[in-house]
């Protein structure tokens, strides 16, 4: 089995190389999850704005349940409109965006967290 | 054979992702967003933190009212779908509903300036400048830099309507609209998030 073990390195290693070169773009998916991505949108920002305006949820909940439904239309933006995972080989975009996301929750919570730590001593 | 398979696999490929220089200018551009990904961060962090600290100005609710903010997020959710329509049709290889879809995109964009504009005047007419507060400075930096995002964005289309009209379809301005959507749509992402974390818990009392 191991008699070969050159030859195996580099059956493997053309076997990792062409997985990496895999395109995947959806060619034909058409307009219609724009459409469906428009749609979905529409329909969060007046759910957000509806429970909003008309106190649908108590105000202690309302914050989380509305940055909720921001992050699932970001999420909606990513995947249906910016063609997130297409490409050619490893998705290095997703790796960058999971980095800046991590950086800013970072500088956002802990922002927060000191100010409000700072006004809660004094 | 894997030449054959390479170039098959070669004319599958979009336009914009054909050259291998132009799949490296995508991912740079990736690169970019994730940078602004964090500008924008702290400017929420330092809004977050200022939006109580009001002194002698208004407070987030006196401020704001949802009505025209409602009609700018509406503006600019639709432009970012028919900016998707355009990669749509550009894929497609159709230039005219490209180039209808692009100028409708930049259309929406103008008006939503426009209207923020507007409101920004309104706003400090009746309140005063961001040197009222914490809380107005704090909203506007972050606002105006978005807003400003969105003007440059403008510009960008209406270059690239240019470069079209000169050059027609070619794979480099293929990947020069591609970077413009992408642009575009994370604008759009940002703009839900201003929309909910600045007017919708504003609104919260």
């Amino acid at each position: 089995m191991s008699r070969h073990p050159q030859e195996r390195t580099g059956r493997s290693l053309a076997a990792i190389t062409s997985a990496m070169l895999l395109p995947r773009f959806e060619h034909h998916a058409g307009t219609f999850p724009q459409i469906l991505g428009y749609l979905a949108s529409l329909v969060l920002t007046l759910a957000a704005t509806l429970l909003v305006v008309h106190h649908l949820i108590a105000p202690l909940y309302l914050p989380a349940v509305i940055l909720l439904l921001a992050v699932v239309q970001a999420g909606i933006q990513l995947g249906f409109f910016m063609h997130l995972r297409e490409g050619v080989g490893l998705s290095w975009q997703v790796a960058v965006l999971i980095l800046a996301g991590i950086v800013a929750l970072g500088i956002v919570i802990f922002s927060i967290w000191i100010m409000a730590f700072k006004s809660g001593v004094s | 054979m894997i030449e054959a398979k390479q170039s098959r696999v070669q004319g599958q490929m979009p336009l914009e992702f054909r050259d291998e220089q132009d799949t490296l200018a995508i991912l740079g551009f990736w690169f970019f967003l994730g940078s602004d990904v964090v500008l924008f961060s702290c400017l929420f962090a330092v809004y977050a933190v200022f939006q109580s600290r009001v002194a002698a100005g208004p407070t987030p609710s006196q401020l704001i009212s949802l009505g025209p903010v409602l009609v700018e997020t509406v503006a600019l959710l639709t432009s970012s779908f028919t900016c998707g329509l355009a990669i749509a049709a550009m894929r497609r290889g159709r230039l005219r509903s490209l180039m209808a879809w692009l100028i409708v995109t930049m259309l929406l964009g103008a008006g939503f300036v426009g209207m923020e504009i507007h409101e920004f005047a309104a706003d400090v007419a009746a309140f005063g400048t961001w040197h009222q507060s914490g809380f107005l400075s704090a909203f506007f930096t972050l606002i105006g830099t978005h807003g400003g995002h969105v003007s440059f964005g403008v510009l960008w289309a209406a270059a690239l309507l240019l470069l079209l009209l000169r050059q027609g379809l070619t794979p480099r301005v293929a990947r020069k609209l591609y970077t413009f959507s992408l642009y575009w749509h994370f604008l759009d992402i940002v703009w839900v998030f201003i929309f909910t974390v600045v007017y919708l818990t504003g609104k919260i009392t």
